[in-house]
This record gives C-alpha cells, sequence and structure tokens, in this order.
C-alpha cells in the first residue's frame, strides 16, 4: 500500500475531530480518586450495583444468543419480501431513546400493559421493578446488536459446504446447526460482545422499568447517576471502570473494525 | 455490508454507553429567556405562575428545569446557567449557599401514603404496607421527599417492609403510582390532591421530619438580576401564596 501524504487542513480538522471523541474519556481518568479506588469499588452500595449489572446483563446475552441467532438466520434465508419488513422493526430498538424503550416496556408488560395486565389478573405478579425486568430491559435493547452482526455474518458465510450438505439432502435444521453455527462463532461472538456492552450500559429504559433498588435493581450505570448527587468521587470511580469495559469491548473488535476500514 | 454494519453497530453501541438523563432544558434564543430551577414537586404550581410573570414581562420567557433538588444543586454547582432555584428542602439550597447566598422560604410540604383508589391490598393505614404483595416505592434517600418520608416512617416505628424502588424524583414516583404499577407510594400532599380523582391518602401522624420546606432565591452569578427578583416576587406575592396554597401546599415556616 501507498502511503500518500495529507493536507495541513484536514489533518487538523481530523485532530480536532479525534480529540473531540478521546479527551472527555481521558478527562474522566483524570477525576478518578486512584487512592480509594478500590474501597470506592468495593463499597456495599457500589458492589451491589456491579454484581447485579454483571449478572443481569449476562443472563440478557444468553437469551439474546438463544433468540437471536435463530432470529438472524431466519432474517438471512427467509423470504427477502417479508425479511425487508421484519429487519427495520427488529432493529428499531437501537435507535429508541431508552425513555421511549422504557415506556414501551411498560406498555407491554406493567400492571395494565398489553400483555402484563392479563399476567398479573391471573397471578399477581407484575415484571416492572423486578431483576426480570432489568434482564428483559437487557434483551430488548442488546438483541438487535447480535441480530444484525450474526445475519450479515450468515449471509457472506462461503457456500462451498452448504451446497454439499444440499446434496447430500441435509434438513434445514442440521444445515443450521451443524455447518452455519460453526462457521459463524466469530460473527456470533462479536454481536454477543455488543449485545452485552449494550445491555450492561443500559440506563433509562431499565430506570423506568425496573425502578432503582439498592441490590434488586439498581444498576451500575443508576449508581454513578445516583452518586453525582452526594459523591462525585465515587461516580467517577465507577465511570472510569464502565469506560474501560466499553474501550476493552472496542479494543478487542479492533481487527473488525481495521477490516471494516481496509475492506 | 458486513463491516459497514458492523461500524455502525459500534458507533451506536459507544453512543449508548454514555446516555443520560434529561439535561436541563436548553434555552431558545430570540426574546430574553429566565432560567427557573425549581424542585419537581412545583411542577404544576410554578408553571402557573411563570405564566403569570410572562404576562407582567411581555418579551421574557420563563424555561424550568424540574427535576430533583440534589440534581439541580449538583448541576448548578457545576456551572448551570441558572437565574432562580427553588429547593424543596433547606438542606439542598445549603449545597449551593455560596450561588444562591439569599434565599427565602416561601412554602412547605408533607409527605402521605397515596394509592389508587381501587386497589387490590385495600390499603387504608399506613400499617397496611406490611401486607404481603403489597408494591410500594417512595423516593430515593437523598432527595427531599425522600428524606420526608424516611422520617416518617421511623417515626412510624410499624413498617417491616421494604419499598420495590427508590425513585429520583417525587414526579417519577408519582407517575408509576398513577399508572397502576404499584399499589402504594410516600408522595407529597400536593402530588395526591393533583391525581385526587384516581388517587386515595393515607396521612402519617403529623411530625417535623415528614414536612419539607421550600426555599427560593437568585443565583448571584445571574446576569439578569431584576427579572430574577422579579419571579421570585410573583412566588412570594399574593397571588404567589393563593396559587401554592389552592394546591395544597402549606405556609412557610
Amino acid at each position: 500500500m501507498i502511503r500518500k501524504k495529507l493536507d495541513a487542513f484536514t489533518l487538523s480538522l481530523a485532530t480536532l475531530g479525534g480529540l473531540v471523541l478521546v479527551l472527555p474519556l481521558l478527562a474522566l481518568f483524570t477525576k478518578v480518586p486512584w487512592g480509594t479506588l478500590v474501597s470506592r469499588l468495593t463499597n456495599v452500595n457500589a458492589m451491589a450495583a456491579i454484581r447485579l449489572s454483571l449478572w443481569s446483563s449476562l443472563l440478557a446475552t444468553l437469551l439474546c444468543i438463544i433468540l437471536g441467532v435463530p432470529l438472524a438466520w431466519v432474517l438471512a434465508r427467509g423470504n427477502p419480501r417479508i425479511v425487508n419488513l421484519v429487519r427495520p422493526l427488529v432493529l428499531a430498538p437501537i435507535v429508541l431513546p431508552p425513555t421511549v424503550a422504557g415506556m414501551s416496556l411498560l406498555a407491554l408488560l406493567g400492571r395494565n400493559g398489553l400483555v402484563g395486565r392479563y399476567i398479573y389478573n391471573a397471578t399477581g405478579w407484575s415484571m416492572p421493578f423486578t431483576a426480570s425486568a432489568v434482564v428483559f430491559t437487557g434483551v430488548f435493547v442488546g438483541m438487535p446488536f447480535l441480530a444484525l452482526v450474526a445475519e450479515s455474518t450468515f449471509r457472506h458465510l462461503p457456500s462451498d459446504q452448504q451446497d454439499a450438505a444440499e446434496i447430500d439432502r441435509a434438513t434445514p435444521f442440521t444445515m443450521f446447526r451443524l455447518i452455519a453455527l460453526p462457521q459463524s462463532r466469530n460473527g456470533i461472538a462479536t454481536g454477543a460482545l455488543l449485545a452485552w456492552a449494550r445491555a450492561l450500559g443500559e440506563f433509562g429504559a431499565t430506570m423506568m422499568f425496573a425502578g432503582s433498588l439498592p441490590g434488586l435493581t439498581q444498576t451500575w450505570p443508576m449508581q454513578v447517576y445516583f452518586d453525582t448527587d452526594q459523591d462525585m468521587s465515587s461516580a467517577y470511580a465507577l465511570s472510569a471502570v464502565m469506560a474501560l469495559v466499553a474501550v476493552a469491548v472496542v479494543f478487542s473488535l479492533r481487527k473488525q473494525l481495521r477490516r471494516a476500514f481496509v475492506n | 455490508m458486513k463491516h459497514r454494519a458492523l461500524s455502525f453497530v459500534t458507533a451506536v453501541v459507544m453512543l449508548s454507553l454514555t446516555v443520560g438523563p434529561s439535561d436541563a432544558s436548553v434555552r431558545e434564543s430570540g426574546s430574553t429567556t429566565l432560567t427557573v430551577f425549581a424542585a419537581s414537586s412545583l411542577a404544576e404550581t410554578f408553571t402557573i405562575l411563570g405564566r403569570e410573570f410572562q404576562a407582567k414581562h411581555p418579551g421574557v420567557r420563563v424555561q424550568f428545569s424540574f427535576l430533583a433538588s440534589p440534581t439541580l444543586a449538583t448541576q448548578m454547582r457545576a456551572g448551570a446557567p441558572a437565574d432562580v432555584f427553588a429547593s424543596a428542602s433547606i438542606a439542598d439550597m445549603k449545597t449551593v449557599e455560596a450561588l444562591v447566598p439569599s434565599a427565602v422560604l416561601f412554602a412547605s410540604n408533607r409527605v402521605v401514603l397515596a394509592t389508587p383508589r381501587v386497589n387490590r391490598f385495600h390499603i387504608n393505614k399506613i400499617v397496611d404496607l406490611n401486607k404481603r404483595g403489597v408494591k410500594w416505592i417512595q423516593c430515593a434517600h437523598l432527595v427531599p421527599c425522600g428524606v420526608a418520608a424516611d422520617s416518617a416512617l421511623a417515626s412510624d416505628g410499624r413498617i417491616t417492609s421494604k419499598p420495590v424502588s427508590l425513585e429520583p424524583k417525587v414526579s417519577s414516583v408519582v407517575a408509576k403510582l398513577v399508572s397502576g404499577e404499584v399499589d402504594a407510594a410516600i408522595i407529597y400532599h400536593t402530588d395526591y390532591l393533583a391525581n385526587k380523582g384516581v388517587l386515595k391518602e393515607v396521612r402519617f401522624k403529623p411530625t417535623e421530619g415528614a414536612t419539607t420546606h421550600y426555599p427560593i432565591g437568585v443565583l448571584k452569578s445571574s446576569t439578569q438580576q431584576k427579572l430574577a427578583t422579579g419571579f421570585v416576587d410573583v412566588v412570594l406575592s399574593a397571588y404567589g401564596r393563593k396559587v401554592l396554597a389552592e394546591a395544597g401546599f402549606g405556609r412557610a415556616k
């Protein structure tokens, strides 16, 4: 590859653009109370929030995989006319404002919700204010990312093995399970990682749908929000670790990202 | 296709990780704007008083930001451009003493237990909160309505059940109660009155802790001292007192 020279004007705008994106994160780390970092992260409230966020986002990711991979497969292989209508709908949560996501979940599963009202009347149980609401929110906001990435992985699989399997009269399910799935491991993992990061970071929808109770539904991002009113240093400590997670996610996807730019 | 999708997704993930709650209201350009930061329990009354102020000052627009008092105080300490601050507690006004040097009390409020009129648990007294299966909520311990709720519960002394959520501001509590997501909530008497049609209230024994006092003041940094003082005057005026009293606020201490 031949390297071309850059002009100063474009370079300076690009530098500015890069700084706009990088400086806030760097600034965040200058505010971290390093001396008391460990004690701030291990205090009861912070630990409870971190633990809740980790297990609920991991469980949400698992559900995203179980439901989202088949969804992606159907989007990749289904009748194009139907699929082209369905795809925008299942991807919509990606661009939905968190508050609107929260309202939507309440509208469906609240006590007076479309479905929630029947569950509540029959069992006296409703999803809001439970840890399952935290998980469900994570699935709602995370699965579109997994479906998006897994679908495009499925679409770009080499066709030779599938053609061979078809000649051998493999059933569609065998084809999916034994050929497409193993070949798409990396794409599914990428999608799952993005879904996990999204579920872990969700704030607004969770607070609206799951409420906020330390130990039960108060997640890591919510803890940051509440800490800003009483304990800025703890809020910075918790934010910095979350930022590290975000950077780690992007860093671990750097190969996929580089390929995106080079190709 | 795959890679384009991936970079888009990554961009959105990074964005979403940092999405936060609503900012202070954005100023509108054009006419003069007076920015008033007020506790969320003042939303209805201050909106009315804002209209009164605008009628008296043609060409001036009052822009409100109604959030929990500690949240507003945090924003102001971080430099948020407010002209007037009305807090739902003396404690939160104290945290911005340097920015709002001369605040005066203008109203008080007390917390009550409120339930939807139709409720399967038949909550008629405070101890009914202990009934099995009752889902009730209150404000977070730090915001004024939460401080008052904690105090009211502590002085009652009989409640062994725990709230299912500690909400960031009283308006979130009220919204969840009115929409029927919970069986009961500790809210302000004024919130109950504003939703009298769908709620009923159970009062706590009156204690000083269950009452909160509202101070209001002009920010030292405001570039519109005269207008800001004018707004405070409307709140303190006979008309202001009338609007507040009709909404159920108590008199200032």
